[in-house]
């Protein structure tokens, strides 16, 4: 019996260099939807695919509008949990998977468990060509450490190279490179939608105007709606409850979910997230006071975010 | 609001119209400031052939009144033969403009400097077209041919 805990740890990052103004990023770039899913809703779909019995799902309170508490403290919160956790796991799992979700990473799962018991460690961590991957496989038994669970997964583990594809998510850049490659098959992430043309992938309700054009590859999400005479070209992705309204062009940029992007616009090699742009081109990173322009469509994006993927998971959050 | 205005004398056989005004433009272009802004740039756009440099170097918010008032100005400048010119955009100012799909309406340099000597540059149409520039390789040729 295998068991998962998947950490969500925004705050234990925090001072990872982004590429643009950290302040206004979204703190979980893994619970921000990617072509229809997050990152972290398709770490679970991938574990129960490979076969995980049971996967717990431990996010800080940036993630989870059920939290209270600091960020800071919900970083140390989210570790003790999922140690707690991992002493229940000791007595009915052979083994448990631990993952920090802020890495969009590709692996066997068979094949990362199979290495763990030929290596006889209590631990062993997955490797990228770029380093370690927040990635662990542990046997609960054999592992005593409980106060400093993060700093025994790192002392020592037997490392796992893991071929697969890797994306650190680090800032607005990574997320757009992740979505490029998803486009471009350099990874296995694809769009949850129906390929209406070849390259063009549409969610449930989506709606076209009369006279846009969707240049492949492309993603339009579940009820996202695209004005009359909009063009969205380039690897664009306009994600779910999202508006694009007459005549705007996109080209090479993510409109991410309930954002409304306004009339007669030109958006080129930029993130849109309600009022906020990166733009990935100048290094910029804008808030945009006009809601003519662009603001958040109605719908909460948190607890969208985090609804998302929360009743997919068998254990829940910190 | 203050703005700072700065004027910059054109060479004595240029100086066929006024001086070429520089302003900053303030760093945030909302409603509020364009008000107080066109207050201060209202007079020197109805002089003949206002020559205007405006200094983007500060934006770093522009809402959608801003872009409304530059293209204004660069009408009404442009309506008594004059011409308006962005110096020093801010990536920020940069970004915005694209995104209204203005930035190719406007001349825009990396400083003012270049702004202000791009009005004394001599213009296209002062020097003479009507004859081609090999012209005067054929005249001499001629004058050869003639002393040969």
């Amino acid at each position: 019996m295998i068991a998962a805990i998947i950490i969500e740890d925004y705050a234990g990052r925090k001072d990872e260099t982004r590429v643009c103004t950290q302040e206004m990023a979204p703190e979980h770039w893994a619970c921000v939807d990617v072509l229809g899913r997050p990152v972290i809703g398709r770490l679970v779909d991938g574990l129960k695919r490979g076969g995980i019995d049971a996967v717990f799902v431990f996010a800080d309170g940036k993630c989870s509008p059920d939290s209270k508490s600091e960020s800071d403290s919900n970083s140390i919160n989210v570790w003790v949990a999922a140690g707690s956790k991992l002493d229940e796991c000791g007595d009915s799992y052979d083994s448990v998977l631990i993952a920090d979700c802020g890495t969009y990473t590709e692996f066997d799962v068979a094949q990362m468990l199979a290495f763990h018991r030929d290596q006889g460690r209590s631990v062993t961590q997955a490797f990228a060509a770029d380093g370690p991957v927040d990635l662990w496989i542990i046997d609960p038994v054999r592992f005593r450490e409980r106060d400093d669970i993060r700093g025994a997964l790192t002392s020592g583990p037997a490392p796992y190279e893991q071929g697969g594809y890797v994306n650190r998510l680090r800032g607005p850049r990574d997320f757009r490179q992740l979505v490029s490659d998803s486009f471009n098959s350099r990874c296995r992430l694809r769009p949850c939608g129906v390929e209406v043309r070849p390259s063009v992938w549409m969610g449930e309700n989506a709606e076209i105007g009369r006279g846009a054009r969707i240049v492949a590859p492309a993603f339009i999400g579940q009820k996202a709606k695209i004005g009359d005479d909009c063009l969205i070209t380039r690897g664009t992705d306009v994600e779910r409850n999202s508006q694009v309204d007459f005549g705007t062009a996109a080209e090479n940029s993510s409109i991410l979910s309930n954002t409304y992007l306004g009339i007669g616009l030109d958006l080129s090699h930029s993130i849109v997230d309600g009022k906020y742009l990166w733009n990935l081109r100048h290094d910029v990173t804008l808030e945009i006071t006009d809601p003519a322009v662009m603001r958040p469509n109605a719908v909460s994006t948190e607890s969208r975010k985090w609804s998302e993927f929360e009743n997919d998971a068998v254990g829940l959050s910190a | 609001m203050l703005f700072s205005i700065h004027f910059f004398e054109g060479e004595e056989h240029m100086q066929t119209s006024g001086p070429v005004v520089v302003m900053q433009v303030p760093e945030i272009l909302n409603v509020k400031e364009v008000h107080n802004f066109m207050h201060e740039l209202g007079p020197l756009l109805e002089s003949n052939r206002p020559r205007i440099v405006l200094d983007c170097s500060l934006v770093c918010s522009m809402e959608s009144a801003g872009v409304e008032m530059l293209l204004r100005c660069l009408e009404e400048v442009l309506k008594r033969d004059g011409d308006l010119k962005l110096a020093a955009l801010s990536r920020e100012a940069e970004v915005i403009l694209e995104l209204m799909r203005v930035a190719r309406v406007f001349e825009t340099f990396e400083t003012c400097e270049e702004a202000v000597r791009s009005f004394n540059a001599i213009p296209a149409d002062a020097v003479p077209q009507d004859a081609p520039w090999y012209a005067n390789v054929f005249n001499e040729l001629g004058v050869l041919k003639q002393a040969s």
